[in-house]
């Protein structure tokens, strides 16, 4: 059965072009907007792994919902879903952080633009 | 967790501004006293030499001994002072208590000068003119108000104590002035007039002048923080829409959207490019904003660890070195390295040094990165070296220019801004460290970046230990 991949950005473009490489590699992909409506789908869709924006309705929109779905405080079926975050911030705000850092509890960081390639590369790492 | 900004904490400022008048800064305080600290070690020795040499040189008649012990009173009380500012203790009440504290033993010295060489007949009297302008710079403007009418009513209050006969009044009949011209009331009121109002004036002068730059500089201070949140948000703004174009066009060159024409191919790559040289610009000017917001006076130099900035940003890197097929050769060592810097600037200088030497490194090509702590000169120095395409000799002088860039790269056509390298050169120079280059067009580029280690690094300590 094909793994499931949970989308969560709020920039249409950027949903397009992960959706497009994961989908030709044989992903079922669905995705969502908000963080409230990504906590939902997490939920519905129950997915193999989470692909999730920093910046949406708010600049700390991303951290928040790592926090929420990894944090202390997380059910350990979430806990179980690993998180790519995708990023710019990566590149270039004084906030600089890998995965090892605890209080950022994501499995694997991919900056903006997207590379095709690299991404599904860190995917199917994760995927293993 | 909120990117760090530029909003400092001008709030309490704020609040005092309209009302009791803008505070002086920690750094401003600190520079003031440690002025009057030097300048008190000529006036103690200056009370010394001048007693001794009008008693002994002049031979005139004075109080020797009392005076002499106010000379060696303010020369023990400014080495009191002296120890109080290098205290590791820095913090503005600190510094505060320090300010009033001098301004207060000043004023009792002076007024102890003024009573032993003749009271309101004294010479010595205008000398608290400079009391006066210098407590103007340190103290608010109210402060100063009170400490000048303190000080008219004490000197006011001296010449009528002497006057009455409650305070024995000292002569020196050497000035040839009339015997009992302290008695004179009228004498009294004409210095007390001039003298209070010439103290009075000056210290107005002084202190509005002094609160007029203090507002000057906050408004400067609220500019540039208005100008780099403008620049960081309009920045973010304009790396949104570029971030996504360039995602797509990725899946189009990669295939993802269907086959295309080699004209339709050959026509996304240089739209690609051009959005690449849009991307890069955009970044650089967003680092250029950072590093403007992190060199303002405000914005204080703290330790920060060489090592794990270069372990971070090799980690960052190997992935782009990887995909040219260029190898990395580090020879780090094991110290941490802790220099004195900004916010992100070790981050920035070593991120700019190792990431130029991939770009400008054909593929299959080597960069070098060597760090090494020097302790004996006490610096941490870092080399970076590639067998990338080098800079002409011809445009070397010109590197560390803003927006330079030299003519192969642009023959080349890699994109670059040219700020990358003026922004390492000024953040460096802002350490206190050093910046070398030396390069062979066609044969690669060797830049060194030296910044002075922090003092009591102990050469025991592992980079472990510290990580």
């Amino acid at each position: 059965m094909a793994k499931k991949i949970l989308i969560i950005d709020d920039d249409p473009d950027v949903v397009m072009a992960i959706r497009m490489p994961l989908e030709s590699a044989g992903y079922e992909v669905q995705d969502a907007h908000s963080q409230d409506s990504g906590l939902a789908a997490v939920e519905d869709f129950k997915p193999d792994l989470i692909i999730l924006d920093v910046m949406m309705d708010t600049h700390t929109a991303g951290f928040q919902l790592a926090q929420k779905l990894h944090g202390p405080a997380a059910k350990e079926e979430h806990k179980a879903i690993p998180i790519v975050m995708v990023t710019a911030v990566h590149q270039t705000t004084p906030l600089r952080f890998g995965p090892d850092d605890d209080y950022l509890p994501v499995e694997g960081f991919i900056d903006k633009p997207i590379d095709p390639k690299t991404l599904l590369g860190e995917i199917e790492k994760l995927l293993k | 967790m909120v990117v760090n900004g530029g909003s400092m904490a001008t709030d309490s400022t704020q609040d005092s501004t309209h009302t009791r008048g803008l505070q002086p800064t920690f750094e401003e305080l600190c520079q003031n006293t440690q002025l009057l600290i030097q300048l008190r070690w000529v006036a103690g020795l200056g009370i010394l030499f001048a007693t001794l040499f009008t008693r002994y040189g002049l031979a005139i008649e004075l109080r020797t001994l009392p005076l002499l012990l106010i000379g060696l009173l303010v020369l023990s009380y400014n080495s009191i002072l002296f120890f109080a500012c290098r205290e590791e203790d820095k913090s503005l009440p600190r510094i505060q208590r320090v300010a009033w504290g001098q301004v207060i033993l000043d004023w009792l010295a002076m007024i102890a000068l003024v009573h032993f060489t003749g009271g309101i007949t004294s010479p010595t009297l205008i000398y608290f003119v400079i009391h006066a302008a210098l407590s103007g710079t340190i103290l608010l403007p109210w402060q100063t108000r009170r400490l000048i009418l303190l000080a008219i009513v004490i000197v006011g209050g001296l010449a009528w104590l002497e006057r009455a006969g409650t305070l024995p009044h000292v002569t020196i009949s050497d000035l040839g002035l009339a015997e009992d011209l302290y008695k004179n009331t009228t004498y009294i009121f004409a210095v007390m007039a001039f003298f209070g109002s010439t103290v009075f004036v000056l210290s107005e002068l002084v202190t509005r002048n002094a609160q007029r730059l203090r507002q000057r500089e906050q408004h400067i201070r609220e500019l540039y923080e208005a100008r780099s949140t403008f620049v960081r948000v309009a920045t973010h703004e304009l790396r949104a829409p570029l971030g996504a174009a360039l995602s797509l066009m990725r899946n189009i060159e990669q295939g993802y959207a269907g086959e295309l024409s080699p004209q339709q191919a050959g026509i996304l790559s240089r739209v690609t490019s051009r959005l690449e040289g849009l991307s890069t610009l955009v970044d650089d000017l967003l680092t250029l904003a950072r590093i403007r917001e992190a060199s303002t006076a405000h914005a204080p130099l703290k330790p920060d660890s060489v090592r794990t900035n270069l372990d971070k940003i090799i980690e960052q890197e190997r992935p782009h070195a990887e995909q040219k097929q260029i190898t990395l050769h580090c020879d780090l060592d094991h110290a941490p390295g802790i220099v004195m810097a900004g916010n992100v600037g070790l981050n920035i200088i070593f991120g700019n040094l190792i990431n130029n030497a991939i770009k400008y490194t054909p593929e299959g090509g080597d960069v070098t990165i060597d760090y090494t702590v020097l302790r004996e000169q006490g610096q941490a120095r870092v080399s970076v070296t590639d067998t990338g395409i080098g800079i002409p000799a011809d445009d070397l002088p010109n590197v560390f220019s803003e927006f330079f860039r030299a003519k192969n790269a642009k023959r080349a056509q890699i994109t670059g801004t040219g700020i990358g390298l003026s922004t390492v050169y000024a953040l460096v120079q802002r350490y206190n460290g050093e910046i070398t280059l030396e390069s062979v067009e066609g044969q690669g580029t060797t830049i060194i970046v030296t910044l002075p280690l922090t003092p009591h690094q102990t050469p025991a300590k592992s980079a472990d230990d510290e990580m």
